[in-house]
């Protein structure tokens, strides 16, 4: 799902056969604790502790085991092998969790996914991360905070790290539901040593070496299976162990030397060279060492007990026990560094060929051949963007040499977009000149490269607020994409539909849109084509066109919903159209598409559905004459504001001066207008518009009426200089308000039949409604002289004092969860069947339906059916 | 010209339990090692920054060598700042 995964990681090592029983362990870990931290120096016997205690559970308990490496740092890749192996062990309780994360969706999205999921899961779970020390993402710890304070009943996290981990140890102690395991308690005791010594190795050591021995080591389990090893085969144990007792040299290293020196010098050269592999199989082996019968020696080296930790059962894969292996590469690395590099090229080209790229990848920077890794990286560029593996991508760039980087256009290019898209522009721009030196005269298939640089530079200076080079940089992306793939015309014609929509241009605006969509669709991007139809319907509205943007939205939601769960943005067009169908009249629909748009959760839109849906409900109760709830929702989008490339042309700022002024507060929308520095003699540009207008509104307020009407003509001037009709038919209202005031009643007459005329083949009414009693009586005014049709009756019927916000909505809205239920309670299933769909137990089945019945104040399936149709609930997500 | 204190290369030493043999020199990236009567060995050397002091901090961790102490050595004061 998130790119390959290396299924060997998932496998819980064998247990040896010369393993020690620990039933003094294992009955601890057998408590019960949720939470199981095993926490000690390597070579403790913290994995071999766990197979141990794994083999005495019951089949109805399900393992799912993560080896982690260094490699897994980056935060997709590490959730995708733990997801994953909780897939493998319990399928389908990972998978929407798995879609959420391929898709971009933030990582708590997919975790809180992933806990309904395994609480909602009838199985015992135990879910076991070995080596955690070796991933230091913070972003990744805190996932794990976040899933160990939501860990449901039937699932045990354990563990098993060099490393305490950042999370709230204390707190987690004090309410007693963490086991650990620590040095003091994996260490060897006297008996145990004397029963692996003796037991297993069958060595007859004597009880005074065994305690020599063990004080020597300290009870370190991997030291006295190393001395077990030396003392194989010798008839002068007790001298051994005296010398070994009494030589202050380092525990393990003194103890590989002794095991080493027991190898031949073939023996002793293959694991001398294999030490650099993280993981081995015989071919491997063969092809970094130049010999052959590399699989016979792992497989005698595997008898000999000589630290190496079976991956799979067929016994192919392996890998050398940690601090062995550790041991090896020091010595290496201090006797032959001149052969690293050799070794690890040999081991990149085996693994390309074998298919395995990240990891020849990281061999062939280890062994400095960059040029190599430059030519890996660039072919596997497109699959790790594709799988979310930016992070990855960046820390293979930055350990490439600069200069080699320089020399290929598509790297430096590769580099800038995976800076650009992980929200990084240091040194973007001197990358994107690099490639451009590079491309040079050449003229053969370069148009991508151009094509890439120029869309890079625009999104850069859109960024930056330069809209003159996004113009150009854009309008170049657009005409470089002619011929290319469907894909590159939909990021190019998206990209310059932002910066003509920033421009004011939104006649070529909408069009760039069109050209977008229409590719994006194409391409397979629906998420992207989701997205961009926010844009194009907010174009759309600024430009009056009320049905447009409707069907933009509606579009944007079947796309959504062909998927379960829907794709991400489907919050966003139920926000939109809310926003719609207020507009138009319609508050029961625009109230059930928020509440749709709410029931989806906080991750079903993109960041910035947190602000717009509050923005949204905000116009709602504005249209339903409730300024201050209004007022308060606006609070809470301010401080959710999630900026994007999107130019800000409703400022939240600008649109609480409206509520403050619709609320009679017009010193606090005095106060926004000095803040924001807005003027009634300033230059108008489309970017300000939003904010002129609220001034005009604040002018007619304070009885400046003169100012009042001198702005609102050069913004009426304006708006349909820019064929923005949305804000022509608000402007004529404001007008006719303006001249109503001034004493020219017929004027004011005039100017809102304009304003009539423009708004009823778009069907507007909130804009009327919400002027209030002098808007009436200027309604009453116009049907009185000009006859009235049915058209003008709504708008006098809007107008006419809106009703005060309704209780009928869902007061608590639906889960995830419970809106499923309530779906499936609309088909005829059972309730059996219904569990099975969803896979939870029927009692949680249920507790669910009992919830749902509970929030639609319902006591049947059958009614509580209709009530979800009503609030238009039974739409599929 | 003034520029803000920064943090230059700072000379450390790391105590671990045992005696490492000197061929580690190299695993610890050419820090010196001396083994001393007590049976513990000092790792001393200048390292760049913090980040490069906790790169050989996790070298030790990883080959299970007990950390008995770290101490910044303060020899760089003996150097004039500048001339």
């Amino acid at each position: 799902v998130t790119g390959p995964l290396i299924t060997t990681k998932f496998h819980a090592p064998a247990r040896r056969p010369t393993s020690v029983p620990r039933p003094r362990l294992t009955q601890r870990l057998a408590t019960g604790a949720r939470l199981i931290l095993i926490a000690a120096p390597a070579g403790f016997g913290k994995t071999s502790i766990l197979t141990e205690w794994l083999a005495t559970l019951d089949g109805d308990t399900a393992v799912a085991w993560v080896s982690l490496d260094e490699r897994d740092d980056p935060e997709n890749q590490f959730w995708a092998y733990v997801i994953t192996a909780l897939d493998r062990a319990v399928p389908g309780v990972g998978t929407t969790a798995l879609d959420l994360l391929a898709a971009a969706n933030p990582t708590e999205a997919a975790l809180a996914t992933l806990i309904n999921d395994l609480d909602a899961s009838a199985r015992e779970i135990v879910l076991v991360l070995d080596d955690l020390h070796t991933i230091e993402n913070p972003a990744i710890h805190a996932g794990l905070a976040f899933l160990v304070d939501g860990l449901p009943e039937n699932v045990r996290l354990v563990i098993a790290t060099r490393a305490d981990p950042p999370l709230p140890l204390a707190r987690l102690r004090a309410l007693g539901g963490l086991l650990e395991l620590r040095a003091a308690d994996l260490r060897f005791t006297a008996d145990e040593a004397a029963e692996y010594l003796n037991g297993s190795m069958g060595l007859g050591v004597g009880d005074d070496d065994v305690r020599a021995l063990g004080e020597r080591t300290e009870g370190w389990i991997a030291a006295i299976q190393l001395a077990a090893l030396s003392l194989r085969g010798r008839d002068d144990a007790a001298a051994f162990i005296a010398g070994f007792a009494g030589d202050d040299r380092y525990v393990v290293d003194y103890l590989v030397e002794e095991v080493l020196q027991q190898q031949d010098d073939a023996a002793r050269t293959f694991l001398l060279e294999t030490s650099i592999l993280s993981r081995l199989t015989g071919d491997l082996c063969d092809a970094v060492t130049g010999t052959t019968g590399g699989g016979g020696i792992l497989e005698s080296l595997d008898r000999a007990n000589l630290f190496l930790v079976p991956l799979d059962d067929r016994r192919e894969w392996y890998r050398y026990h940690h601090l062995f292996g550790e041991m090896l590469r020091a010595r290496m690395l201090d006797e032959r560094p001149e052969r690293l590099a050799e070794l690890h090229a040999r081991a990149s080209e085996w693994l390309e060929r074998n298919g395995q790229t990240t990891e020849a990848i990281d061999h062939a920077l280890g062994a400095g051949a960059f040029e190599r890794a430059a030519g890996l990286i660039l072919a596997a560029m497109r699959t790790m963007q594709q799988h979310r593996q930016e992070a990855t991508l960046v820390q293979w760039f930055e350990r490439l040499p600069p200069e080699v980087v320089r020399a290929t256009p598509g790297l430096s290019i590769g580099f800038a977009g995976v800076l650009l898209s992980s929200g990084r522009t240091d040194g973007v721009e001197a990358l994107l000149n690099d490639a451009e030196d590079a491309v040079g005269g050449n003229t053969d298939g370069i148009l991508d490269l151009r094509r890439g640089i120029a869309l890079y530079r625009a999104a850069q200076a859109l960024t930056q607020g330069d809209l003159e080079t996004a113009s150009q940089q854009s309008a170049t992306a657009v005409e470089l994409a002619l011929d290319g793939s469907d894909i590159d015309r939909g990021s190019a014609n998206g990209l310059r539909g932002l910066v003509l929509w920033a421009l004011g241009d939104l006649v070529a605006a909408e069009q760039s849109w069109a050209v977008s969509l229409d590719n994006l669709y194409r391409a397979g991007h629906r998420s992207d084509m989701i997205g961009g139809s926010i844009a194009m319907a907010d174009i759309l509205l600024a430009r009056g066109r009320l049905r447009d943007a409707r069907d933009v939205y509606a579009r944007g939601l079947e796309v959504a919903a062909e998927t379960e769960p829907v794709r991400r943005g489907a919050a966003d067009m139920h926000i939109g159209m809310a926003e719609v169908l207020r507009e138009q009249g319609d508050l029961e629909g625009a109230r059930r598409h928020l509440a749709a748009a709410e029931g989806l959760g906080e991750y079903a839109g993109m960041p910035q559905a947190r602000h717009r849906r509050r923005m949204a409900a905000a116009g709602l109760a504005r249209t339903e004459g409730d300024p201050a709830a209004a007022i308060a929702l606006l609070d809470d989008a301010e401080r959710l504001y999630t900026p994007d490339f999107f130019p800000e042309v409703r400022p939240i700022a600008a649109l609480r001066a409206r509520l403050h002024l619709a609320a009679g507060r017009v010193a606090d929308a005095s106060e926004w207008a000095r803040r924001r520095g807005v003027a009634a003699d300033d230059e108008l540009s489309y970017l300000r518009e939003h904010d002129h207008i609220t001034l005009a509104r604040l002018l007619l307020a304070t009885e400046q009426i003169d100012e009042a009407s001198h702005l609102l003509a050069r913004l009426l001037d304006a708006a349909q200089a820019g064929q923005r009709g949305g804000s022509v038919i608000e402007l004529l209202v404001l007008t006719a308000v303006a001249q109503q005031r001034a004493g020219t009643a017929d004027a004011a007459l005039d100017t809102l039949r304009r304003a009539v005329a423009l708004a009823e083949p778009e069907g507007y009414l909130a804009v009327f409604a919400d002027e209030g009693e002098p808007m009436r009586r200027l309604l009453a005014a116009l049907a009185k002289r000009d006859g009235t049709n049915a058209y003008l009756r709504r708008v006098q019927a809007a107008a006419g004092g809106a009703p005060r916000a309704s209780t009928s909505g869902v007061i608590d809205p639906l889960s995830d969860r419970e809106l499923d239920v309530l779906r499936l309670l609309g088909s005829d299933l059972g309730g059996p069947e219904i569990a099975r769909e969803l896979f939870i137990s029927l009692n949680t089945l249920r507790t669910h339906t009992k919830n749902v019945y509970a929030k639609l104040s319902v006591t049947s399936r059958r009614e509580a059916v209709r009530r979800g149709a009503e609030l238009g609930l039974l739409a599929p997500r | 010209v003034t520029s803000f204190p920064s943090s230059s290369p700072q000379r450390y030493e790391i105590r671990v339990s045992g005696r490492l043999d000197p061929r580690w020199a190299t695993w610890f990236d050419g820090m010196t090692l001396t083994s001393t009567d007590d049976g513990s060995t000092v790792i001393r050397g200048a390292l760049a920054d913090q980040a490069a002091l906790h790169g050989i901090l996790r070298r030790v961790r990883d080959a299970g060598l007990p950390l008995i102490s770290i101490t910044p050595l303060d020899d760089q004061l003996d150097t004039p700042l500048n001339d």
